[in-house]
C-alpha cells in the first residue's frame, strides 16, 4: 500500500483516466498542474512541518517568466518552463532563508505577509507584469516536432512532466534528505542537537518546492495563455494549501487527489450553485474533525478494513500539536 | 453517434462526479440547440453585476426563442471574476459545447483575455467591460463593446458640467492608480486645460484601498469648487459615502463620471446620492422606445427596474442573435461581419455599431441626485440633466484590426 | 497642516483597527489559536447591525445586540467545534477557521444578496467639526471616543480583575490554572466570545463609514494580521499601538506616496517580525 512503485502507477492510471472519464482536457490538465503545485506544497507542509502562504509566490512568479520568455524571445516551451522552475526556486531560497528565522504561527504570519507583499510588487510594477490585466496573449509553441495547441496534445504533454516531477519527488522523499526531512518536522530540535543542519536542509525542501510550484505556473500561463495577476494572490495560495490538506498530508500521491477533487468538484458545483463555497466551507471543518490524514487516509482507512475483512477501530489518526500549545 | 456512445458508457461516474448539467444536455441534445455562452462572474467579489448580468442575458434568450431553426439555450460560464477561470471556460464552452457566440465580461482583466481567446477560435464576443483598449490597442475582428470609453465617458460629464457651472474653476480629482483610471484622468486634464479649469490637485489610490479618509482630507485642504470621483465600482461607493461624511457635499459640488448606475444608488442610499452627479453608461428611465418596452417587461417578469448590469446584458445579447440572425450563420467570423456598421434602435436610442474598431457609438449620460422627497418611487434616485456621444476615431483609440 | 490633519485621520482609523485586532489578539494569547475566521465576525456583525437597523431598530441598540448575538454565536463555535481542535496542530486550526469563515460569508450573500448596502449615519452625529482648516466628521469622533472608553474597560477587564489574571496566567499554561480549580473550558469559551463580539462591535461601527459588502470580512481579517503580528500576538497594548501606528502609516502615505501604501505596510510587517519576532510588545 505504501510502496513508491505503487504510487507511482497510481498516478500514471490517474493521468491515463482521466482525459477519459472528464470531457474537458483543459480542466484535466489544470488538475495535473494543480497535482504538480500541490506535491511542492506536499514537501513543505507534509514532509517538512512547514505551513508556507507563500506558494502563490512561486507559481505567479513561473506565469510571469513563462510569459515573458515567450512572448519577448522565440525559446522553445521546455526552455520557458526550466527557465520558470530556476527563479521558482531561486525565490523560494529567499522566502525560506527569511521564513524559516521565526517557528509556528509567526512562520505562518512571515509567509502570508511576503505573499502579499509580492502581490502588491505584481500589481504595481505593471510594465512587466501588465498589472491588473496580467500578461495577455502567451503563444504556445510546440516541443520538436509536436504541435501542442490541440487541448488533448498539452494534456498529453502536462501529463509527462507531471509524471517526471512526481517520480523525481519520489525520490527526493525517500532519500535520506527525505527521511531527515522527517525528522526535522517531528522533532526539530532534537534533529538539531544530532547535527543536522536544520536551517539548510528547510532552505532546500523550500528551493524544490518553490521549483516544483513555479514549473506548475509555467504550465498553467502556457495553458490559459496568460499570466493573469490572480496567479500571484493570496487565494491561489491558500487554495494550493487547502488541496494539500483535502488530499492528505505526508503523502505525494494525495496531493495528486486533492488537487483532482478540488478541481473538478468546484469546477462542476460552481455550475451549478453560485454559493458552492459554503459546502467547501463544510468540508474544511469536517475534515479537521473526522479525517485529519484527508482523502488519503480515507482509502487507507477502507483498504486496511477490508483487508482485515470486517469493522475494525481505526487507530487514532490525531497528531499532537508541535510548538506552542502543550 | 459515437460521441453518446462513450457518453453512455461512462454516464454513471459522469452523474456521480461530473454531473454539470451542461454536459448532459449537449450529449442529449443531439446537436439541435445553439449555445449562446455568457461568462459572468458568478461567484467572487462581483457577484451582484453577474446575478443581474444573467438575468438579462436569459431574459434575451427566451425572447428570442430560436435562430435559424434551432432552439437557443443559455450557457452560463461563472468567471469567479478570475481570468485563468474564464479563459479555461470558454475554451471548454467552445470544445464541447461548440460554442461560438459569448456575451458577458464586464470585468477588464476577463474580457481581455477572453478577447484573445475567442478571436483565436473563431468565435464572436460582445462585451461591457471598461477597458478602452479591448476597441483600442487589443482590439480584434472577434469583439464588439458596447459600454462608451472612458474619453466619452469625461466628455459627456465634465464638459457640460463646467459649462452649466462657469463659477467653478477649481477641480480636483481622486483617481485609482492603473490603466483605467489614468485614461480617464488624461481625457479629465485635456477638457480642463481647454476650457481653462484650474486642475488644483490629484490623488491616486491602489486598486485594493477602501479608506478614502486621507484623500479627501488632501483635497479638502486645497479648497476645490468641484470633486472629480475617477474610480468605479466599490471604491467610488466608499469614497462618495466618506467625502459625504466628512462634509464634502456642503462644500463643494462631487461629481463621480463613472458611475454603476441603479445597484451603485442603492448601495449609497439617497441621503449620499443626492444632489451628486453621475456619469454613467445607461439609466432605467432612458426615454428611448426599446428600453421602455424592456423596462416593462422586466417589470412584469422580475418585479424591478433593470440596472445597468441586466440591461446592457439583455443588450449584447440581443445583438448577437440579431448579428447571427442576419448573417444566416453561427460562426463567429460571420457573425461579426454581420455585426459590423449595423444601425439598429437600441437602449439609448439610436445606436450603431462602429466597424473600424467595433465600438457601438451610444449616448453617455449625466444624471444628477433627487433629494429624497422628490423621489417618486423607491428607484428614482436621479434625474437625467445630460446626454449626448462622444467619440474619438478608432484610429485615435489606436485599434488595428489585424 | 496637511500632515496633522492625516494623523488625527490615521489615529481615527488605528483606533477601530485596533477594536478589530484585540479580539484576534487575546484570543491567540489565551487559546494559541489563529483564528482565520476573525473578518467574518466582523461581517457578520456589520450585516446584522443593518438587519437590526431595517428592523426600526435604534443605530445604539443595533451595534450592541449585533455584537451580544455574534458573541453568542461564537460562543457555541466555540463549545461544538473548536474545543475538539485545540490540541491539533495549528494548520488544522487555520483550515478549520477558513471553513468557518467561507460558510459565515456565503450565508451572508443567501440572506442579503450579492449586492451591497448602506447605512446611514445616526442622526445625532451627522455633521462636521471645523477648527480652522481642520475638518473632521463628528461620527468619526466619536467612533474615537467609544474605542477608546471600550480600550480603558477591555484593559481593566484584563489587568485589573480577576478573569484578567486567570486569561494572562491561561496564556502560559492553561495546566496551572486547572489546578488551581478553575474550569479552563468555560473561560476559553469567553474568551473566544469576546473577541468575536468586539469584531462584530467593530464591524457595526464601521457601517455608516464604509458600508456594508459581503467581502469587508476578508479586507478585515488582512488588516487585523498585520496590527496583531506588528504589535504581538497577545498583547492588548502592542495591538493599540500597532493600531494606531499602521493607521497613521495608512493616512500618511495617502498625502506621501498614495500607489505605495499597502506596500508600506506589508513591508512593516515583514521587518518587524525579522527585528523583533514577538512584534512590538508581544509575550513570549
Amino acid at each position: 500500500m505504501n510502496k513508491p512503485l505503487f504510487h507511482f502507477a497510481l498516478a500514471v492510471l490517474v493521468a491515463i483516466a482521466l482525459p477519459v472519464l472528464v470531457p474537458s482536457k483543459t480542466l484535466c490538465s489544470e488538475v495535473l498542474i494543480f497535482a504538480i503545485a500541490v506535491a511542492g506544497c506536499n514537501l513543505l507542509l507534509g514532509y517538512t512541518g512547514l505551513l508556507s502562504f507563500g506558494q502563490g509566490i512561486f507559481f505567479g512568479l513561473g506565469s510571469y517568466t513563462l510569459g515573458l520568455t515567450l512572448l519577448h524571445s522565440s525559446l522553445p516551451l521546455v526552455v520557458a518552463l526550466a527557465l520558470a522552475s530556476i527563479v521558482g526556486g531561486l525565490v523560494a531560497v529567499v522566502i525560506g532563508g527569511l521564513a524559516i528565522r521565526r517557528q509556528g504561527v509567526y512562520f505562518v504570519m512571515l509567509t502570508l505577509a511576503l505573499a502579499q507583499l509580492f502581490y502588491f510588487l505584481a500589481y504595481s510594477l505593471s510594465g512587466i507584469t501588465g498589472g491588473d490585466n496580467g500578461l495577455l496573449g502567451i503563444p504556445r509553441p510546440g516541443v520538436g516536432p509536436f504541435d501542442l495547441n490541440g487541448a488533448l496534445a498539452f494534456y498529453v504533454f502536462t501529463a509527462i512532466v507531471f509524471l517526471l516531477i512526481f517520480a523525481a519527488l519520489q525520490r527526493v522523499v525517500v532519500s535520506t534528505f527525505g527521511r531527515t526531512l522527517l525528522a526535522i518536522r517531528d522533532n526539530g530540535e532534537r534533529a538539531q542537537a544530532i547535527g543536522f543542519p536544520v536551517r539548510l536542509f528547510k532552505i532546500v525542501a523550500f528551493a524544490i518546492s518553490g521549483a516544483v510550484t513555479g514549473l506548475a505556473g509555467g504550465l498553467h500561463a502556457a495553458l490559459i495563455g496568460i499570466a493573469p495577476l490572480s496567479s500571484i494572490d493570496y487565494h491561489l495560495s491558500e487554495s494550493v494549501l487547502i488541496m494539500t490538506v483535502i488530499g492528505g498530508t505526508g503523502n505525494l500521491f494525495g496531493s495528486v487527489l486533492g488537487a483532482g477533487f478540488y478541481v473538478i468538484v468546484s469546477s462542476v458545483l460552481s455550475a451549478i450553485w453560485p454559493r458552492w463555497m459554503l459546502l467547501l466551507g463544510a468540508l474544511l471543518i469536517a475534515l479537521t474533525l473526522f479525517m485529519q490524514k484527508g482523502l488519503w487516509g480515507l482509502i487507507e482507512a477502507a483498504v486496511s478494513r477490508i483487508r482485515d475483512g470486517g469493522p475494525r477501530r481505526s487507530r487514532s489518526a490525531i497528531r499532537p500539536a508541535r510548538g506552542e500549545k502543550p | 453517434m459515437l460521441h453518446r456512445r462513450q457518453f453512455l458508457k461512462f454516464s454513471a461516474f459522469a452523474a456521480a462526479s461530473l454531473a454539470a448539467p451542461g454536459f448532459l444536455r449537449s450529449a442529449f441534445a443531439a446537436g439541435g440547440e445553439i449555445t449562446l455562452a455568457a461568462p459572468l462572474p458568478m461567484s467572487g467579489a462581483f457577484a451582484s453585476n453577474g446575478k443581474y448580468g444573467s438575468i438579462g442575458t436569459s431574459m434575451a434568450i427566451n425572447d428570442a426563442g430560436s435562430i435559424l431553426g434551432r432552439k437557443l439555450s443559455y450557457l452560463e460560464l461563472d468567471t469567479e471574476g478570475s481570468s485563468a477561470t474564464a479563459v479555461r471556460k470558454v475554451q471548454d464552452a467552445m470544445q464541447q459545447r461548440h460554442a461560438t457566440l459569448f456575451a458577458g465580461g464586464i470585468l477588464s482583466s476577463t474580457a481581455l483575455a477572453m478577447s484573445q481567446e475567442i478571436n483565436k477560435r473563431d468565435g464572436v464576443l460582445f462585451t461591457t467591460a471598461g477597458a478602452d483598449t479591448i476597441t483600442g490597442s487589443k482590439c480584434n475582428k472577434a469583439t464588439f463593446r458596447w459600454s462608451v470609453p472612458t474619453y466619452g465617458a469625461i466628455n459627456e460629464t465634465v464638459r457640460p458640467l463646467i459649462d452649466k457651472m462657469p463659477n467653478a474653476k477649481r477641480w480636483y480629482t481622486i483617481t485609482p492608480k492603473y490603466v483605467f483610471g489614468e485614461d480617464l484622468l488624461s481625457a479629465a486634464k485635456d477638457v480642463f486645460k481647454e476650457k481653462g479649469i484650474q486642475h488644483v490637485g490629484n490623488s491616486y489610490h491602489s486598486l485594493d484601498t477602501q479608506e478614502f479618509s486621507g484623500y479627501i482630507t488632501n483635497a479638502l485642504s486645497v479648497r476645490p469648487d468641484v470633486l472629480l470621483l475617477l474610480n468605479f465600482g466599490s471604491q467610488s461607493t466608499a469614497c462618495l459615502r466618506q467625502a459625504v461624511n466628512f462634509g464634502v457635499k456642503n462644500r463643494m459640488t462631487i461629481v463621480v463620471a463613472w458611475a454603476s448606475g441603479l445597484e451603485q444608488f442603492k448601495a449609497l442610499g439617497p441621503d449620499v446620492v443626492e444632489n451628486v452627479y453621475f456619469g454613467a453608461q445607461y439609466w432605467h428611465a432612458i426615454d428611448s422606445p426599446f428600453n421602455k418596452q424592456l423596462v416593462a417587461e422586466v417589470k412584469k417578469e422580475k418585479g424591478i427596474n433593470p440596472d445597468y448590469a441586466l440591461a446592457s446584458a439583455y443588450m449584447i445579447t440581443k445583438l448577437l442573435i440579431d448579428g447571427a440572425r442576419k448573417a444566416g450563420s453561427i460562426d463567429g467570423p460571420a457573425v461579426a461581419k454581420s455585426l459590423e456598421g449595423m444601425e439598429y434602435d437600441g437602449l439609448t436610442g439610436k445606436e450603431t455599431i462602429r466597424a473600424a474598431d467595433h465600438q457601438v457609438i451610444k449616448n453617455y449620460y449625466l444624471l444628477k441626485g433627487k433629494a429624497k422627497a422628490n423621489m417618486k418611487d423607491a428607484d428614482d434616485y436621479v434625474e437625467i440633466v445630460n446626454y449626448g456621444q462622444s467619440f474619438r476615431s478608432a484610429k485615435q483609440e489606436q485599434c488595428v484590426m489585424g | 497642516m496637511i500632515y496633522l490633519s492625516q494623523i488625527v485621520n490615521g489615529i481615527g482609523l488605528g483606533m477601530l483597527y485596533f477594536l478589530l485586532a484585540v479580539g484576534l489578539s487575546i484570543i491567540f494569547g489565551l487559546l494559541h489559536f489563529v483564528n482565520f475566521a476573525h473578518g467574518a465576525f466582523y461581517l457578520l456583525g456589520a450585516y446584522l447591525c443593518y438587519a437590526l437597523l431595517q428592523h426600526g431598530i435604534d443605530f445604539w441598540w443595533a451595534i450592541t445586540l449585533a455584537g451580544l448575538i455574534v458573541a453568542a454565536f461564537a460562543a457555541l463555535v466555540e463549545a461544538g467545534l473548536l474545543r475538539r481542535i485545540y490540541r491539533l496542530d495549528h494548520m488544522y486550526h487555520i483550515v478549520a477557521t477558513i471553513g468557518l469563515a467561507l460558510m459565515i460569508q456565503e450565508f451572508v450573500i443567501i440572506v442579503w444578496g450579492p449586492v451591497g448596502a448602506s447605512v446611514s449615519t445616526p442622526p445625532a452625529l451627522v455633521g462636521v467639526v471645523m477648527l480652522g482648516n481642520f475638518i473632521y466628521p463628528e461620527y468619526r469622533i466619536f467612533v474615537v471616543g467609544f474605542t477608546a472608553v471600550l480600550a480603558l474597560v477591555l484593559w481593566w477587564l484584563l489587568e485589573g480583575t480577576r478573569l484578567g489574571a486567570i486569561v494572562r496566567a491561561g496564556s502560559e499554561s492553561s495546566d496551572s490554572i486547572s489546578l488551581l480549580g478553575y474550569d479552563i473550558k468555560r473561560i476559553n469559551t469567553a474568551v473566544f466570545a469576546l473577541g468575536a463580539g468586539l469584531a462584530a462591535l467593530a464591524g457595526g461601527l464601521a457601517t455608516p463609514i464604509r458600508g456594508l459588502d459581503p467581502f469587508m470580512g476578508v479586507e478585515a481579517l488582512a488588516i487585523a494580521f498585520v496590527v496583531v503580528v506588528i504589535g504581538g500576538m497577545g498583547s492588548f497594548t502592542g495591538a493599540l499601538i500597532a493600531g494606531l501606528l499602521v493607521g497613521i502609516v495608512q493616512s500618511l502615505m495617502a498625502t506621501i506616496w498614495p500607489e505605495g501604501a499597502s506596500l508600506a505596510v506589508y513591508i512593516a510587517m515583514v521587518v518587524v517580525v525579522l527585528v523583533m519576532p514577538r512584534g512590538l510588545l508581544g509575550r513570549a
